[in-house]
């Protein structure tokens, strides 16, 4: 037996012994009625099971094995199935059969809502959609894409027109001096809160400027020279701090999830932390 | 001194005659019943009702100038109650109640016939209100008024604005459409990052090394990934004229059959169809961390001289994007998904920002609708320029109309 | 705050990034698995020595708070839970806090979600919340859990004007027309204020295209940080509030402290959390400028 190979069982062996000292400890740990119980095995297996996978995947870091691996692939098959569940009982059990069978509503326990062929409408096109599966009839799928698109666009078309749009353009409509009573109220609170005229006022002029010159780095009918040219970089700094910005916010996003990791496992597994 | 014993027994005589001059006085009786006291107050005045606008045809709108007792003259008025029936006989039902002040009500009901809150329209209407005190058996009632009806509107006023740009945006789009399909160049400004892609191709073909394509997670009915396909046709013509390699590793499978006809096209079009082979593009999994993986995987083996990111990304794009630069690809990549721009602008060498994506498709494709779109969108760019303007100086003198122009009601 | 965590953090973690630096300049390679030790270390040193830092509620998050402040009691209040337990880290302390301060002011309370996975973190909230830290709070008549329904946006369009065309019944299968606490409710209209908790799609942004504007109900937010800035021009005219990412959760948390003092025993994993970020964040930015700092290093030697 080669060294690595070596290496591995020994690695091997000290996941199963952790795992199973773990699982017992959570096990024979867990107070009051349920101490022993049915209960508190499957718990204690739980709760050892996904320090284990979390473990796991954190082991990439380190470099790809075979734990994380098996994770992964744990991770994508569960959630396959989950969704294909979910997907089933939310839409077709949920949506479907309680608008077209009485009997299917009380075989899967769901109210039944009264009979409305337009349901036929979807599930025929959805039967239409995987029709693409075929070479030979899988033109017919692109009948029922075109109606997908179409409806989408028709209904979002109002609304993402009034909210992101017309909304939007109107709610760029500030004063670029707020309230001007005097110097003294005018500079009175500088603090990032943005309550006083001073901050209002610069906050006004950072939105005129960031969209007017966001607008014009997104003009493509003109070559961005001269004044225009000025503008369009102006627009690609107001651009660039807001990616900085968001960049930071989703660095705070992916952190949070890492503590919220850490948590569990020093909280829940280890229980070095209340 | 007798003046004195006059005026004493004057003085001892007054309290005997104070009951008379009591009762001349009228004094409230407490013991007798307050309401018959009470004074039924003034009734509302100019009552008018019509048909709510704008809503699902089942409303009626009352207004009525308050009773004078409402916050004046007896001050007595408790609230008002709206009363409707279907003859100015009655019998009247009460619909709502308001409070001391208002001068509206609307009388909304519901559409559904099964509904208990049905309110059927085109049916005539009696309304009155009824002023109340706080003693609920005085009370005064309006003049009865009537007959109205409620019904729906064809037309929503309310959405004006809304019509207003779609037919606006229309009428630029067709008409740059037309323009385009006459023949007539419409100019696109160069952006840096499709310059590049010439460049990143030919490194490629001078190292030997193939082209890694990622049209992302999107599926054929996304705008990104439908630009991503014209890119892509672009991308593979130039490919197939260099003998360069080719990976185009799929999500979705409706993607993948459509990326497939792209590149078959693209390559019959190079004049090299034998060149091609439905390898090249290839369907991975629908699962966004394991399609990751795999692509890091090919990355990492295949180590491709250049990576192409355009499409819709998500939390996987950081990912993508190192693993490349580890590889030591150069990476040009586009998307609409404005949190992950971010990443791509850090770990790629050329990005191309949101629109830039849609605008790059109709630079490479240069097909009239794509163009005559993009034209259209930035005279709309130009108009919501000169709005803002226009809105800025309205606001700062204090012209308020401007701004109501842009209220959508509904 | 735990002062002798702070300082073996500040110590172990300040040493290491000299040393980072040193090497840095000396134009070594530092070894990316070295950079995930800092961050683990600089994320696990304060949560196990509880390094807190005390938290004011911004503006924009005051806004919320102040609205579900002012509203009197018995107001009708949705909240819809749009994130599944990759998010929950980071949002779920916020749906915590918020239905813990509706609880507070006796509020009617409406859970749903438009995710699948929202079920059942709006079912954990009621448990871990409502039951535990509320038990005199009936349900059907406090509160209600709705449920998930399949649909998207789809199911704000319908609900905008009827909700029992998309609900008959709660998640424990009780028509809604018998429960007291739907008397009066057909709409989303009849709603006094929504409460969108999540992150990606469908989320905040869908709730003000198809039910916030349109409807003209007051909207707040809880976001992941990701999501925080494409939200921001919502601000606040559309959604009157934003909690964007743990960062929000840990201003609501002191802002609710601050309002409630009694409350001193209450779980504040928001506030928890801002000090492994906070150690977390610095890091980041000492690599930013050591990153820079050695590439200018770098690049003045080349010249000749």
């Amino acid at each position: 037996m080669n060294g690595s190979r070596r290496l591995s069982l020994i690695i091997l062996a000290a996941v199963l012994v952790v795992f199973v000292v773990s699982w017992i400890l959570h096990t024979t740990g867990f107070q009051g009625d349920g101490a022993g119980t049915w209960l508190s095995v499957r718990d204690g297996f739980l709760v050892t099971l996904a320090a284990f996978l979390t473990l796991a995947i954190f082991s990439f870091l380190y470099k790809d094995n075979p734990y994380y691996k098996f994770a992964e692939h744990l991770f994508v098959g569960v959630s396959a199935a989950y969704w294909m569940c979910v997907g089933f009982w939310s839409t077709f059990v949920g949506n479907f059969i309680p608008r077209v069978s009485h009997t299917l509503s009380d075989f899967f326990q769901v109210p039944y809502k009264g009979f409305n062929v337009f349901y036929f409408v979807p599930l025929i096109l959805g039967i239409m959609l995987l029709l693409r599966l075929s070479s030979k009839v899988g033109w017919i799928s692109r009948w029922a894409l075109a109606f997908i698109v179409g409806t989408t666009a028709g209904l979002n078309l109002i609304r993402y027109l009034r909210t992101d749009f017309i909304t939007q353009v109107s709610n760029t409509f500030v004063p670029l001096l707020v309230d001007w009573k005097g110097i003294g109220p005018f500079f009175s609170d500088l603090s990032l809160s943005a309550s006083g005229q001073f901050m209002l006022t610069l906050s006004n002029w950072v939105i005129f400027i960031g969209v007017f010159s966001g607008l014009i780095y997104f003009f493509f009918s003109k070559e961005h020279k001269g004044l225009f040219g000025t503008a369009s970089r102006v627009g690609i700094w107001v651009l660039m701090i807001t990616f900085g910005a968001s960049f930071g916010y989703t660095v705070m996003g992916r952190v949070s999830l890492l503590v919220g990791r850490l948590t569990f496992l020093f909280q829940d597994w280890l229980g070095l932390i209340n | 001194m007798k003046h004195k014993l006059l005026i004493g027994c004057c003085l001892l005589l007054l309290p005997l005659l104070a009951p008379a001059w009591a009762q001349e006085a009228p004094v409230a009786d407490t013991t007798t019943d307050s309401t018959a006291a009470m004074q039924a107050p003034a009734p509302v005045t100019d009552l008018t009702a019509r048909d709510k606008e704008n809503d699902h045809g089942h409303g009626i709108v009352l207004e009525w100038t308050p009773s004078v007792d409402d916050d004046g003259g007896l001050n007595n008025v408790f609230g008002y109650v709206i009363q409707r029936a279907e003859s100015p006989d009655g019998p009247f039902e009460e619909r709502g109640r308001v409070p001391i002040g208002a001068g509206g009500y609307d009388d909304i009901g519901s559409k559904e016939r099964e509904s208990d809150g049905f309110m059927p329209d085109y049916v005539d209407y009696y309304y009155l209100v009824r002023t109340l005190t706080v003693d609920e058996a005085v009370y005064t009632d309006s003049d009865i008024i009537g007959p109205v009806q409620s019904y729906g509107q064809w037309f929503n006023t309310g959405r004006i604005p809304v019509l207003f740009f779609v037919i606006g945006f229309m009428i630029l789009t067709m008409y740059f459409i037309t323009k385009a399909r006459g023949g007539a160049k419409l100019f696109v400004r160069r952006l840096a990052g499709i310059e590049a892609v010439d460049e990143a191709i030919g490194r490629a073909t001078e190292m030997g090394k193939p082209i890694l394509y990622v049209l992302g997670l999107g599926t054929a009915s996304d705008i990104a990934t439908i630009a991503s396909f014209t890119i892509l046709g672009r991308v593979a013509k130039k490919v197939a004229e260099y003998q360069t390699g080719l990976i185009v590793p799929c999500y979705d499978p409706i993607v993948m059959t459509v990326a497939q006809e792209t590149v078959r096209t693209s390559y019959m079009d190079a004049g090299r169809p034998d060149s091609y082979s439905d390898d090249m593009v290839y369907f991975v999994t629908q699962s966004q961390f394991a399609y990751v993986a795999a692509v890091n995987g090919t990355m990492l083996r295949e180590l491709p001289a250049t990576n192409i990111y355009m499409g819709k990304f998500f939390a996987e794009s950081l990912i993508l994007a190192e693993t490349g630069a580890l590889a030591g690809s150069i990476q040009i990549s586009g998307t609409d998904e404005i949190a992950q721009i971010p990443f791509f602008v850090v770990a790629c060498d050329y990005t191309l920002i949101g629109e830039e994506l849609y605008a790059a498709s109709a630079y490479l494709g240069r097909e009239p609708v794509l163009l005559g779109s993009l034209k259209a969108q930035d005279y709309a760019k130009a108009a919501v320029i000169i709005l803002a303007v226009i809105g800025f100086i309205t606001i700062n003198f204090d012209w308020g109309g401007f701004k109501q122009l842009f209220q959508v009601l509904d | 705050m735990n002062n002798l965590g702070l300082i073996i953090s500040a110590l172990v973690i300040g040493l290491g990034l000299l040393w980072l630096l040193i090497r840095s300049l000396k134009g070594k390679e530092v070894e990316r698995r070295v950079i995930f030790l800092f961050i683990g270390l600089s994320v696990s040193v304060p949560l196990l020595f509880n390094i807190t830092f005390s938290e004011k509620a911004t503006p924009i998050v005051r806004a919320v708070f102040d609205k579900i402040e002012s509203l009197p009691p018995g107001s009708k209040v949705l909240i819809s839970f749009d994130y599944g337990p990759s998010m929950a880290p980071e949002v779920e302390p916020m749906s915590d806090i918020i239905l813990r301060h509706c609880m507070i002011k006796n509020h009617r309370v409406y859970l749903m979600g438009l995710w699948a996975t929202g079920q059942s973190l709006s079912a954990s909230a009621v448990d871990k919340i409502i039951k535990a830290e509320f038990p005199d709070k009936i349900n059907g008549l406090d509160y209600v859990n709705i449920g998930y329904k399949a649909g998207n946006q789809g199911v704000l369009n319908v609900i905008i004007t009827d909700f029992r065309k998309m609900y008959a019944t709660d998640v424990d299968g009780v028509d809604l027309d018998s429960l007291p606490i739907f008397d009066g409710i057909k709409s989303l209209k009849d709603m006094n204020l929504l409460v969108s908790v999540g992150g990606g799609f469908p989320g905040i942004k869908e709730w003000v295209l198809f039910a916030a504007d349109p409807g003209h109900i007051p909207l707040a937010g809880g976001c992941a940080a990701v999501s925080a800035p494409l939200l921001y021009p919502y601000y606040p005219r559309q959604i009157l509030g934003l909690l964007g990412g743990i960062k929000g959760a840990a201003e609501y948390e002191s802002a609710l402290m601050k309002k409630y003092p009694e409350l001193t025993d209450m779980p504040i994993p928001g506030i928890r959390m801002m000090g492994p970020q906070t150690l977390a964040h610095m890091v980041i930015m000492a690599f930013i400028v050591i990153g820079n700092l050695s590439f200018f290093f770098a690049g003045r030697k080349k010249q000749p």
